[in-house]
């Protein structure tokens, strides 16, 4: 990855710089979808873009079919998933110029903040990338001043994978969506010695906090308020989901190794029959399927919560901050092909994540676009997963405010706590207002 | 004889030159790599260093260490750091100095052992830490099956989820890996005592632990120095075995203060904050291997 330098085509002068302009506009009167194309047109350089290691064969295809219709060429580099964040932000530090790169969403303000992203606001088509978007998503992209600060990489929403067949076995008519019901349903299997530990959820200490949310909103409450107040403490709920957590683990209804095991294993233990619940992003159903265990076809989908929300996440592509312009139309343009759309308004990119791996994206069009129905197996209750993004999912806005990773980072050491009763439900409530209290008021461990 | 005093005095001036010379190179690249991020980490330490890093911040003291000092959260992890180190230093010491005490004995194979000695210490410790954490999982892991065939556990156990054996394995994990270095240094020195010393001492009727007690370890005394102030070193600094097999957890079980440095500095970017950290660290590292050394020196210098 090198650093930014003024990428202007050799021999552009300013008068076919302008000429270009012309017929970029000329085209956005014509073909919306076309602006992108044309302003990519401007810049005839090479971009660079960071990924973490997530089907990385995948990633290359993509920027390369952005390429090939006359784009920019995009020196991709992929690095791996965990320690993502501490290797973005040395590199960025250390002034590494990055044209595009994938983010943790709880990343973004404090990025721009710092000068390592910018906004988007007033790009050609950002307004409209906004509106496209599903109500219930737009706080994770807009922040509270009216400022976009990303675009979607993917989205996905909490749901209940659970096994059919175990609950049948169990005589228990439906999938349950309350606490009380999983918790009454897990005690049943393993009661039965229908499956020994019948949860898993993934416990480990970095998703603690995206659990935090999930779990909170099922029982209907907003941890934060849009200012980033944690009143979570103030509402009685919030112990009653901590006592369940610690119920759950202590009483062996989850596997002890949830607190520091990978989601592949996970899904596996459920393919395999080792586990009947699993609450995890919707995406997870593919792996479950994919892995091809004596389970697999027994594992379906179903929302939580009952008549409460989940949680809804996504992670996200950030725009580097240079200020070189042309270059910086190129990266927006490749951001949009890459999050939203192509210049024809058809959804190749996320197409091709739906299909690879059961990633969605935060638009209604996506979920009524022909060739994303076509993508998503049978096994997807697709209109289930539209409407839970719809009406049945939140973001939490205050996870985009610039302190949030310092909390984000400190609430796995609480839950662990909790899970492993080293501290009590009302102990936990506590430590967690003290850790979001504290990363609010900066520099403290 | 004063031309012979300055002979001797222009001699002595050119070997500083050259001696000069010779290091100099070395000398540079210790300043670039050392002197300088030990003066920048100290800067740091005492400013509110913004995430950008392009410029210091406000000054702000000593605040940072009063943070530091003032957190329950270092303390925690300080009280981990110790546990570790002491367990680590003590039983790569022991090993290494039972498999030095072994390989310098005559049996067939002694060669092959030995060449398999230096495996462990070959590997990285990220390497350590990756194969360690399949040994020890819970399900699938080496860890048990051994365990069960030794009638030492009855289930399988989830070593790395329990707070309590999660530090114990990251232990040996790393012990695992120091324990052959210091088998490795500890049997060259083995190999250079006179083995007239251990037949005297026989003929005088000195049983194996008298000759253990009063010529091995006396003799061995400068290479346990260096091998042990090289494992407080590497015990206080040790980060990647920790990192990869429990990443610090199950919460803070083993969240050693390199770890909390790491998460200061790179996850959450509190410069000034992991830059206390580190020089507290560094401080402690120093003072125990300088300690070490005084003590184990302080036993006597003189061989029995």
């Amino acid at each position: 990855m090198k650093t930014n330098k003024n990428n202007m085509a050799g021999g552009l002068d300013r008068r076919a710089f302008l000429k270009a302009g012309g017929a970029t506009a000329m085209a956005a009167l014509m073909a919306p979808g076309l602006v992108g194309r044309a302003e990519a047109a401007g810049f005839t350089g090479s971009l660079d873009m960071l990924a973490w290691d997530f089907q990385p064969d995948m990633i290359k295809t993509l920027v390369g079919e952005w390429t090939a219709k006359g784009n920019p060429a995009v020196n991709l580099a992929v690095i791996p998933n965990v320690g993502y964040s501490p290797a973005l932000q040395t590199r960025l530090r250390g002034g590494d110029a990055i044209d595009l790169y994938y983010n943790f969403a709880y990343n973004s303000q404090k990025f721009v903040d710092q000068g390592w992203a910018s906004k988007l606001n007033g790009l050609p088509g950002v307004d409209d990338m906004v509106a496209d978007m599903f109500e219930s998503a737009r706080p994770a992209y807009v922040n509270a001043s009216g400022d976009i600060i990303s675009a979607p990489y993917f989205s996905a929403v909490h749901m209940m994978h659970y096994n059919q067949r175990m609950l049948k076995d169990a005589g228990i008519a439906a999938a349950p969506q309350t606490l009380k019901e999983i918790y009454d349903a897990s005690k049943t299997l393993k009661d039965k010695k229908i499956v020994d530990a019948p949860y898993v959820a993934y416990w480990v200490k970095e998703f603690c906090e995206e659990y935090l949310h999930t779990y909170l909103l099922n029982e209907g409450v907003t941890a934060f308020d849009a200012a980033g107040k944690p009143v979570f403490a103030d509402d009685p709920k919030t112990v009653g989901v901590f006592e369940w957590w610690q119920a759950m683990y202590q009483e062996g209804l989850a596997a002890k190794s949830v607190l520091n095991t990978d989601p592949g294993k996970l899904a596996n233990q459920m393919a395999q029959g080792e586990a009947a619940f699993f609450v995890l992003h919707h995406y997870f159903l593919t792996s479950i399927r994919a892995l091809g265990g004596p389970e697999s076809a027994n594992v379906m989908q179903s929302p939580i919560g009952g008549s409460n929300f989940t949680f809804q996440i996504g992670e996200v592509l950030q725009l580097g901050a240079g200020e070189d312009a042309p270059r910086r139309e190129a990266a927006w343009d490749l951001m949009k092909f890459y999050g939203w759309k192509d210049s024809a308004g058809k959804f190749t990119v996320f197409n091709q994540w739906a299909k690879a791996a059961g990633l969605a994206a935060p638009y209604p069009g996506f979920f009524k676009d022909p060739d994303v129905i076509a993508a998503f197996p049978d096994y997807y209750d697709l209109p289930l997963i539209s409407k839970t993004f719809e009406t049945g999912s939140k973001v939490v806005p205050a996870r985009t405010l610039p302190w949030y990773p310092d909390f984000q980072a400190r609430v796995g050491d609480v839950v662990h706590a909790l899970l492993l009763g080293q501290a009590t439900p009302a102990q936990t409530v506590e430590d967690l207002t003290a850790a979001a209290n504290s990363a609010q008021k900066g520099r403290s461990l | 004889m004063s031309a012979t005093r300055k002979l001797g005095g222009s001699l002595r001036n050119d070997d500083g030159r050259f001696g000069l010379k010779v290091t100099a190179p070395a000398a540079i690249l210790l300043a670039v790599l050392l002197l300088i991020p030990t003066v920048l980490t100290i800067l740091y330490s005492l400013h509110d260093v913004p995430a950008h890093g392009r410029s210091l911040g406000p000054f702000v003291g000593l605040e940072n260490y009063t943070i530091v000092l003032g957190s329950s959260v270092f303390w925690r992890s300080a009280w981990v750091t110790f546990l570790f180190s002491v367990g680590f230093v003590v039983l790569s010491t022991l090993f290494g100095l039972a498999m030095a005490l072994l390989l310098n004995q005559h049996f067939i194979g002694r060669g092959l052992a030995r060449a398999l000695l230096i495996i462990p210490w070959a590997t990285p410790w990220l390497m350590i830490g990756i194969l360690w954490k399949w040994f020890a999982d819970g399900s699938v892991g080496g860890l048990n099956a051994v365990l069960l065939m030794m009638g030492a556990t009855t289930d399988y156990h989830d070593f790395l989820s329990d707070p309590n054996s999660a530090l114990v394995v990251t232990i040996v994990a790393a012990v695992w890996r120091q324990a052959s270095f210091a088998g490795i240094l500890l049997l060259a020195g083995l190999q250079t005592l006179p083995g007239d010393l251990n037949e005297a001492a026989s003929l005088d009727g000195a049983n194996l632990w008298q000759r253990f007690r009063n010529i091995t370890l006396p003799w061995l005394r400068p290479a346990l120095v260096t091998v042990t102030v090289l494992n407080i070193i590497y015990a206080f600094l040790q980060f990647d075995v920790i990192f990869a097999m429990t990443q610090g957890g199950p919460g803070d079980a083993t969240q050693v203060l390199s770890i909390l440095i790491y998460r200061q500095l790179f996850g959450v970017t509190q410069i000034g904050l992991g830059s206390a950290l580190a020089v507290i660290l560094g401080f402690v590292a120093l003072a125990g291997g300088l300690i070490t050394v005084k003590l184990l020196y302080a036993r006597g210098s003189q061989p029995a």
